[in-house]
């Protein structure tokens, strides 16, 4: 796909940055060992005090349907904690959940802004909030070392949101 | 001259194989291991810790994988290599040429049919990318085949061309697997000067007269597993060209048959030096791949089992048909009824689905999906069971004149 708004440039994954903020898109329907390789390098080459990841697949969710992909993230937390990513953004499941931070990283299952499959959250004990009666969407915003986000449901009420500081290590260094 | 049928002496296999008791193994370890049953025991293993503990399993599976899938494999695959030698070789049970030839090309049909299939099947069940796997269709898991024909046959000449329709099958899944590599990763020059190299050292230690296995397995495939790991190619496969330089005995003593003790050419050594690391290589192979997640279960892993199970019986027929227009012979006492068996017992991908699967895409959600829809084929022991009982053959079959 060759969408420039969607910045795939025809790749199966791929980087960009926004200002202070840089993406990382990954292709999790096959996380071949040339996708890893290609990840490791891009974060180790990346200055950027804010790392965000986004994929279809999630590493950690507590849904009925589908859940944790966990194979996958035996591969990717690794590479996720050891370099910083502030927090990971998936779909999959057509919930919507927050996770609580897993060794640094923040997960969120944001699978229901079309499809919705009511009912089907199983809270655990990782699940920091969630949603699963109404379609729901996510703002945020980044400003400094904070990142703010907020999730409005169809009906328009806020069903959860917070402030999610930038990894230590990265504070105070723009 | 047209109707001698080339397989008129049944080969000659035994109920299980007369394995040279080890002192100290136990009786289980030794039944296990001359029905092959230590593969689908590990993959039954691996499916249950993956489902129970699944942080644990898949890191002591990604931890273990390239021991396993790339190192110890070569193991199996160089034994299996052996039966094949002696069995083609003049005297074996495989041979002249035309015994073998027919289950190829039945082969053949065995694996294009379900692989167009496959392609053509994962858009209409919603995940079109896990026509990436399709080389899975290729896979027949020897094992389990083998004492399921084994429990439904017995003694049956159709077993060894069961055994034969698997082993090429296989192989055709290795040789569509190699062009599968992205072309960063295919290195032709090194793979051919490697190749030659090792090929070249195994020629060597023939023409010496070498008797022991060691320079054959250790140099010569050494270099072969160095020139296809370096060459972009899976490496498991790298004592297949190497084994047939081994200085064999003069006859073959049956399809999946141990020598007698007294026998103590290079080929048969090896056998025994390897057969219970290569059983252990099995048992763990089946770990690391069996273990699957009941959540992959989605929509594109019906299409995997749909494509072979409709697939395979299929193409085998077309193949056999071929095979037959071409002038090759089925084996004798082998008719439609046994065929049919023999079609859903080659659905059976299992754990050589999920070893060609894991080959052919990376992990990731299709992955999943593929190894689920591998684990499915299992069924296609069900139908080669019912088939066998509806068609009244092998264990099935009433007192001569009594069919019904």
């Amino acid at each position: 796909m060759n969408y420039p708004p969607l910045n795939m440039a025809g790749q199966r994954y791929y980087t960009y940055v926004r200002q202070q903020l840089r993406f990382f898109v990954l292709d999790t329907n096959i996380l071949d060992a040339a996708q890893l390789g290609w990840f490791e390098s891009a974060l180790q080459q990346s200055p950027e005090p804010w790392k965000i990841a986004y994929f279809h697949h999630p590493l950690c969710g507590n849904a009925g349907r589908h859940g944790s992909a966990v194979d996958m993230r035996v591969l990717l937390e690794p590479l996720l904690v050891r370099y910083g990513v502030a927090v990971v953004f998936t779909g999959h499941d057509h919930v919507y959940e927050r996770l609580k931070p897993q060794k640094g990283v923040h997960y969120f299952v944001t699978g229901s802004g079309g499809k919705l499959r009511k009912g089907d959250l199983v809270r655990s004990e990782t699940t920091a909030a969630g949603f699963d009666q109404e379609q729901a969407f996510m703002i945020v915003e980044i400003d400094g070392d904070s990142l703010f986000f907020q999730t409005i449901s169809r009906s328009g009420a806020t069903v959860d949101s917070g402030t999610i500081p930038r990894p230590l290590r990265h504070q105070g260094t723009l | 001259m047209s109707n001698v049928n080339v397989l008129s002496t049944p080969p000659d296999i035994r109920p299980g194989r007369t394995v040279a008791r080890w002192r100290g193994l136990p009786e289980l370890w030794h039944f296990a291991s001359e029905y092959l049953l230590l593969l689908p025991f590990g993959a039954a293993v691996g499916f249950i810790w993956a489902n129970r503990a699944p942080e644990s399993y898949f890191r002591t599976a990604f931890a273990l994988d390239f021991f396993v899938t790339e190192v110890a494999m070569v193991l199996v695959f160089g034994l299996a290599t052996k039966e094949v030698v002696e069995a083609t070789a003049r005297g074996g049970v495989l041979h002249p040429w035309r015994r073998v030839a027919l289950p190829i090309v039945a082969a053949l049909g065995a694996a294009l049919v379900p692989a167009f299939l496959l392609r053509t099947l994962a858009p209409v069940f919603g995940e079109p990318l896990v026509a990436q796997g399709w080389a899975a269709t290729f896979a027949i898991d020897l094992a389990f085949g083998y004492f399921l024909a084994m429990v439904i046959f017995h003694r049956h000449p159709v077993v060894p061309f069961f055994l034969l329709i698997a082993l090429s099958s296989n192989a055709l899944g290795f040789a569509a697997l190699a062009p599968a590599a992205t072309p960063e990763q295919l290195q032709p020059a090194i793979l051919l000067v490697l190749m030659a190299a090792a090929i070249g050292a195994a020629l060597l230690f023939r023409l010496r007269g070498t008797r022991s296995f060691w320079p054959y397995v250790l140099i010569a495939g050494g270099l072969s597993w160095a020139a296809l790991t370096l060459g972009g190619v899976h490496p498991a496969l790298a004592l297949v060209p190497i084994v047939p330089f081994m200085p064999r005995a003069a006859r073959d003593p049956g399809f999946m048959v141990d020598a007698p003790i007294t026998e103590h050419d290079t080929l048969n050594e090896f056998e025994r030096w390897c057969r219970h690391p290569a059983q252990v290589a099995l048992l763990l192979f089946g770990l690391v791949t069996g273990g699957v997640m009941v959540r992959a279960l989605d929509h594109g892993t019906l299409a995997l089992p749909v494509a072979v199970l409709v697939g395979k019986p299929l193409g085998l027929f077309a193949g056999i048909l071929l095979a037959r227009a071409l002038g090759l012979h089925l084996p004798f006492h082998v008719g439609w009824r046994e065929l049919v068996v023999v079609g859903f017992l080659a659905t059976i991908g299992f754990t050589m689905a999920l070893f060609f699967a894991t080959v052919s895409v990376g992990p990731g959600a299709v992955l999943s999906e593929l190894k689920m829809g591998a684990l499915l084929t299992v069924t296609g022991g069900l139908l080669a069971m019912t088939a066998a009982r509806l068609l009244q053959v092998g264990r099935f079959a009433p007192p001569a004149g009594k069919r019904t």
